[in-house]
């Protein structure tokens, strides 16, 4: 799960961790009265509120101002309403969002600091190394190419579990961004609340993008992302409610309520309906090669329920972009006949004006395929991926 | 031979008596799985399934020479019923539940290794080699005995696998589910290299994903073997599609990787790189 960066500061202030002072604005009287509550003369910095990085290299989609992007820095009073209203209720498009970009439905304000250094600096989950690992470099763009050439120019560190960072990791970050040794107290502070925030939120990923240095020497993280492990919110009650439904969209959140994963993509015209990822993957990659592309898909694992199978069918095709179903379903625990029971009750309530291939395989396929081939609408069935694909290719044809 | 499990393996089932615990350990007994104990604090004394059933791990281990634990305990138990088997001498340990807390599992491995044990998952359908041993949740009749050992981070995509090796008339030697969580206990390399030191195994399938680096690492490993088995890759994963925010698992793999990287870097090592599952059987057949 992510989280907006006005609610990452907010969780990192109270692990103690230097912030700028910001207000969250969902209009632009309101981000003028608070910027005005933050400082009487500014300047100040506005800051789009989506889950998603770069915003400062993204442009708005129907608007033409060529110097506005998703953080805004504002000198003069006057402007705090002009600028907002340009940013809230309008698209952000960053180089992490896609063509289709984000709402920006809130802006945060905040007090500008200046900084003399800048850094870029990062606790992720290591899955080669099964460790979490701290990751520090001097440039804060185009941090991508520097991964990429792999010259020293990131320094990584694995870190050990204990929540403690040691002398020698904070000496060696030290001489790697040549700060003077008289700020190794506060560095190592920094670090330390950082990591222990991590640990104590059971993040996945962490990023201060950059960490500010200020005139008097403190370290402040101007940008904060947090990324948290599902497995784990069981444990953290108050960082679930500042889930963001609209971030991550209607349908799969209809999905989620059945307990169901939904996930979309940019193009396409399939959707998938299956019982675990794999299955997705299978077709996808079979789509592909014909030079067809997924729309989206939704997994159905765990789902034993004739009602919420219906339901998924009813949420796919919500979706306008989908000319076509693909149904690919390896029974185990999950009965194929079941599955087609579901097929038939939602089509029976909204019809069907698109074609659809089930695929069964696994307990009861042959009672499933019956099922649906008796019924009297035009369903179609096949025995194996490249069957399916096929005849959805070839109906979507003959249905144009 | 097989690897990792056959008949001779005493199986203890950790948290036995639950209700998904009991339809799978039904399921492993009649396939043939020697199923030794299970524990269970509540019902310590009693059999189950015809399974003695103990209070703790250590206790069936000494009463029956259990030597490879089985894990139907949830998601927030098993650290502790992780450490419980591998205080008792476990060296073999197959994680079923789905959902481990990431920091959870990070401690895990951890201990795993420093006890020199081999732990499959979290989040797998676990391992079997049909008609000796089966430590998870396979589908019933798909297994046959063979001589292609299957690894792969997908459970249904395992599965497809099955299929396509029986399609060929090859059966299985041993077929693995590492898992598809964030860390997986047991890695690719791992497994091939139990693959080649394994007689009964002559080529090997393995099922890969976007997400992480264990491809790259089984990659570069089978480069170094001398006598290589012939390997059969499947990678797949949806591309430009992610749900991490910011830069920071990227520069762990230096920046993005794609499905068709990871394909070359088998392709490179001497691997056949198949672009559809549904492909398997046809290489597979050409192989002697």
């Amino acid at each position: 799960m992510n989280i907006h960066e006005y609610q990452a500061k907010k969780l990192l202030s109270q692990f103690k961790t230097n912030v700028p002072q910001g207000k969250v604005a969902y209009t632009p009287l309101e981000a003028k009265k608070n910027a005005l509550l933050l400082s009487d003369k500014g300047p100040w910095v506005l800051k789009a509120q989506i889950q998603a990085g770069a915003r400062a290299k993204g442009h708005f989609l129907d608007q033409d101002d060529q110097n506005l992007s998703g953080i805004m820095f504002i000198k003069n009073r006057k402007d705090l309403i002009t600028v907002s209203q340009k940013m809230l209720g309008h698209t952000l498009v960053t180089p992490q969002t896609g063509p289709k970009g984000k709402l920006v439905s809130k802006i945060y304000v905040e007090t500008f600091s200046p900084a003399k250094q800048l850094f870029y600096l990062s606790f992720v989950i290591n899955r080669i190394e099964a460790c979490i690992t701290l990751l520090v470099a001097n440039e804060t763009d185009n941090i991508l190419d520097l991964a990429q050439k792999e010259s020293g120019l990131i320094l990584k560190i694995n870190l050990d579990l204990n929540e403690r960072i040691k002398k020698s990791d904070v000496m060696r970050v030290l001489s790697f961004l040549n700060l003077p040794e008289n700020l190794f107290d506060d560095l190592k502070t920094f670090l330390q609340n950082l990591y222990k925030a991590f640990i104590c939120l059971d993040a996945t990923m962490l990023e201060i993008n950059p960490v500010g240095i200020t005139k008097d020497n403190r370290f402040i993280a101007l940008d904060a992302k947090i990324s948290f492990d599902d497995n784990a919110l069981f444990r953290h009650q108050d960082v679930v409610f500042m889930h963001d439904d609209y971030e991550v969209g209607e349908n799969v959140l209809r999905a989620s309520k059945c307990g169901f994963k939904y996930r979309e993509f940019e193009d396409g015209n399939i959707g998938l309906i299956v019982n675990g990822d794999g299955l997705a993957l299978a077709v996808h990659d079979y789509l592909k090669q014909m030079n067809q592309k997924t729309a989206c898909y939704l997994n159905i694992k765990g789902g034993v329920d004739e009602d919420k199978i219906a339901q998924s069918l009813k949420i796919m095709m919500t979706n306008p972009k989908v000319e076509g179903i693909i149904i690919n379903i390896l029974g185990g625990f999950l009965r194929c006949d079941l599955v087609a029971d579901g097929i038939i009750s939602a089509v029976s309530e909204i019809g069907l004006n698109i074609p659809l291939v089930a695929r069964f395989e696994g307990t009861n396929k042959e009672t499933a395929k019956e099922i649906l081939e008796k019924h009297h609408f035009n369903f179609l069935t096949a025995d194996s991926l490249q069957e399916a694909a096929l005849k959805l290719t070839h109906a979507m044809k003959e249905n144009d | 031979m097989s690897i990792l499990v056959d008949k001779n393996t005493r199986v203890l089932v950790q948290g036995i008596t639950g209700l998904q615990a009991s339809f799978h350990t039904k399921r492993i007994i009649a396939m043939g799985t020697n199923v030794v104990a299970g524990v269970s604090t509540h019902s310590a004394g009693q059999t189950h399934l015809g399974v003695p059933i103990f209070g703790s791990v250590k206790e069936a281990v000494l009463k029956t020479k259990a030597n490879a634990s089985l894990l139907f305990v949830p998601a927030k138990s098993v650290k502790s019923a992780i450490n419980e088997a591998l205080d008792a001498g476990i060296k073999l340990i197959v994680s079923i539940a789905y959902g481990v807390p990431i920091l959870d599992v990070l401690e895990i491995q951890k201990t795993v290794k420093a006890h020199n044990a081999i732990l499959i998952g979290p989040n797998t359908p676990g391992i079997i080699t049909p008609g000796e041993a089966c430590l998870g949740v396979f589908p019933q009749n798909i297994h046959q005995k063979g001589t292609i050992g299957i690894v792969s981070r997908s459970s249904t995509l395992t599965y497809e696998a099955v299929l396509e090796t029986n399609r060929a008339g090859f059966g299985q030697s041993t077929v693995i589910g590492i898992g598809d969580d964030m860390i997986a206990g047991c890695h690719f390399d791992k497994v091939l290299e139990l693959f080649h030191k394994d007689d009964q195994t002559k080529a090997i399938v393995l099922i890969g994903a976007l997400g992480g680096a264990y491809e790259e690492k089984a990659a570069a490993y089978y480069q170094t073997i001398k006598n290589k088995k012939p390997l059969i890759a499947y990678i797949t994963g949806f591309e430009n599609f992610t749900d991490d925010m910011g830069y920071a698992s990227d520069i762990l793999t230096h920046g993005k990787v794609t499905v068709d990287d990871k394909k070359q870097l088998f392709k490179k090592a001497g691997a056949i790189v198949v672009e559809s599952i549904d492909d398997l059987h046809d290489v597979l057949k050409e192989i002697k």
